[in-house]
């Protein structure tokens, strides 16, 4: 087994937002003893407790995203586990699950969105950088997340589905074999491709299906998920378990980077020490990723349902080359996903040309951060157009 | 415990302005050698004369403007080296003097510097020199590719540069591969043009199109990334629109300064082109 399953930590940070969207409302309150898997949020999406224990606040705490936001704090004790019945594929039933067992996929979007006609399903195991836990989910658990991509198949009508695996993956060996028996599941090896999370560059790659600027891909019939949410759906249906674990990378400076399997809600300085604690000074605590990852000013964040990694920067790693002037060399514009002109909506967003910025689409910008990681001049691209899309906002309120 | 917040990515390629520009004087180092092995003294003469005046020159102008000294990005380098390489070894050597010291202060310091700046240092270096002393910028000869020898020691070589085709070529193989020079404008001008030549009847003068100092323009000249378009049509509509050029001033020019115009000329378009071509994001209509 790849992945490592971590102690539980002495106390969880549950936010009440662990996805896009507005924050749920508490059902617990100080004082209440909950058990594991107690619903203790609800609204858009539902949120489990993770452990058994006291609830201690219920308080406005920091997120991974950099905001404060209200966040349910449990003081774990062992307790019995409490469990949601698995039940039978039908089509209301599964899409019934999917929102009681609070799946949220790891860009922050529900899996099922519209109740519209599905004919693709494009599961993205591809990892983003430096990180590896939807390759280790699949050379764990392949057969569990093969039923969980046919379960979801059955329930939307779904005629084929795409697994995408990265070339050279240990994993594209283990998947086909899995889905050898399935002529409807196609297993697609594909060089490393950044940034995995744009679910539109994915339906009109893999699905062939080109999806117009502000719409989804479930408007054309494609669903673009996840590993982890395949492993969320098969653990939902048969172990009736809700989302309160998930698969965490831990990379870097610790001792030993690893897979690990984490409690929501524990801190990722818990899940740090529980792999070896950093090696040297830590001096960046970054979550998701090196490249689209948020960088944390505090190890006391939680892992959340969306989170995918944790990586621990030490100060030889850290990029603090002062920028140089654009020289025009269009490497950003190759290497945009989404086919903008970062290097102009740089140049207009710092010179407050927030018009011109809205006319060169600045809000399609999906913040991958490939266009600052290839700029040969070290520019912020990204800070300054997350300025300009402020500007943008700012200026189209003002009229 | 305090830790450093920055905004993503917090990992960045190792490729960075200053390994671009030495990285394109290293791919120049082969011909370089090349041209001192064929021509000798005066062309090690010319090369370091010219390279050591447009530093000189950059250092000047930016202290007496205040400005942050750039010489470490290898800029003013280039642009002697480039110079240097497009004169005829016979040049007296106040002419590429005139020509580096002109080359950093209009072209590239009133323009705005690195990255701003409009039509390619070098290329107006050249074009002042040769409108100023046309007969002193005069070659001695003039390659014409006769035989397979030619292509690595060209004995016709009329300018430093023009002294082996298939070393230019490395080093330009070299910038492509890396990225350091438009690979869209490189391939499509150069496609175009030896595609062009013979249907328009042209198919004579081909021999002085496969030179050395053609080779450099297309290359290292023209896909300079400063002065081309970004966008990724714009920088075909470019190539396509320089392979247009060069053969009309193929046709009423001298071979190598008529390259230089076209490119010069196509520098002017390059904004035009940018604004005219810029693309829908994805999903876009």
């Amino acid at each position: 087994m790849k992945i490592v399953t971590i102690k539980t930590p002495d106390q969880v940070i549950i936010p009440l937002q662990q996805h896009d969207g507005a924050v749920c409302d508490s059902l617990v309150s100080v004082g209440d003893i909950v058990s594991v898997g107690q619903l203790i949020g609800d609204g858009e999406f539902r949120i489990h407790s993770s452990v058994s224990g006291e609830v201690t606040a219920v308080s406005e705490l920091p997120h991974p995203t950099g905001k404060d936001v209200l966040s349910v704090v449990i003081k774990t004790h062992d307790g019995e586990k409490s469990e949601i019945e698995p039940v039978e594929l039908s089509t209301g039933k599964i899409r019934r699950i999917i929102r009681e067992a609070g799946i949220v996929e790891p860009n922050g979007q529900p899996t099922l969105r519209t109740k519209g006609d599905i004919n693709t399903i494009v599961v993205n195991g591809t990892n983003t950088w430096d990180l590896s836990s939807s390759e280790a989910l699949m050379l764990d658990h392949p057969s569990k997340i093969v039923y969980g991509l046919k379960a979801l198949m059955e329930t939307v009508g779904a005629k084929k589905a795409f697994i995408i695996i990265e070339l050279g993956s240990e994993a594209l060996h283990v998947m086909r074999t899995e889905t050898i028996p399935d002529s409807n599941i196609k297993v697609i090896a594909t060089p490393r491709y950044y940034p995995p999370g744009t679910e539109n560059t994915l339906a009109k790659k893999f699905a062939k299906k080109k999806v117009p600027r502000g719409s989804t891909p479930e408007d054309r019939g494609v669903i673009v998920s996840s590993i982890a949410a395949m492993k969320a759906i098969y653990d939902a249906l048969c172990d009736g378990e809700p989302m309160i674990k998930k698969v965490v990378t831990v990379a870097g400076a610790v001792g030993s980077p690893r897979d690990v399997l984490v409690d929501i809600g524990a801190p990722i300085g818990h899940v740090i020490k529980e792999c070896g604690g950093c090696s040297g000074t830590p001096v960046k605590i970054i979550v998701n990723g090196a490249i689209p990852g948020a960088a944390q000013y505090s190890d006391e964040v939680p892992v959340i349902k969306t989170t995918t990694g944790i990586l621990v920067q030490t100060e030889s790693n850290i990029e603090r080359e002062p920028p140089a002037p654009c020289i025009n060399c269009a490497w950003c514009v190759d290497e945009c996903p989404i086919g903008l002109m970062p290097h102009l909506l740089y140049g207009y967003a710092d010179s407050a040309q927030f018009d011109k910025c809205a006319e060169l689409y600045i809000g399609d910008c999906v913040e991958c951060g490939m266009c600052a990681y290839v700029c040969p001049s070290k520019l912020p691209l990204v800070q300054i157009i997350r300025y300009g899309k402020h500007g943008v906002a700012e200026m189209e309120a003002s009229e | 415990m305090t830790y450093t917040i920055s905004p993503l990515p917090h990992v960045k390629s190792n490729e960075s302005v200053k390994r671009v520009m030495w990285g394109t004087i290293a791919a120049l180092l082969p011909i370089t050698i090349a041209a001192i092995y064929l021509f000798g003294l005066p062309a090690l003469t010319i090369i370091l004369v010219t390279v050591i005046v447009a530093v000189v020159t950059e250092i000047v102008i930016y202290k007496a403007a205040s400005q942050p000294i750039t010489i470490g990005d290898g800029n003013a380098v280039l642009i002697g080296l480039l110079l240097a390489l497009i004169m005829p070894p016979s040049v007296p050597i106040w002419v590429p003097i005139i020509g580096a010291a002109f080359a950093i202060a209009v072209p590239k310091y009133i323009f705005g510097g690195t990255g701003t700046l409009v039509f390619h240092p070098a290329l107006v270096g050249f074009a002042f020199l040769l409108a100023a002393w046309p007969t002193l910028m005069g070659t001695g000869s003039t390659p014409n590719l006769g035989g397979f020898s030619d292509l690595f020691l060209e004995t016709g070589a009329g300018r430093l540069v023009e002294a082996s085709p298939a070393l230019v070529l490395l080093g330009g193989a070299f910038v492509l591969y890396k990225k350091y020079v438009d690979r869209r404008v490189a391939f499509s001008a150069t496609i175009l043009l030896l595609l062009l030549m013979p249907i328009v009847g042209m198919g004579s003068q081909l021999p002085y199109v496969l030179t050395g100092g053609y080779f450099l323009g297309l290359i290292f000249l023209a896909a300079d990334p400063v002065t081309t378009p970004a966008t990724k049509r714009g920088r075909l509509v470019y190539g396509i629109m320089l392979a247009g050029l060069i053969l009309i001033q193929l046709y009423f020019n001298t071979y190598f300064a008529g390259m230089c115009f076209a490119v010069l000329m196509m520098n002017v378009f390059s904004p035009l082109i940018d604004k005219n071509t810029i693309p829908k994001p994805i999903g876009g209509k």
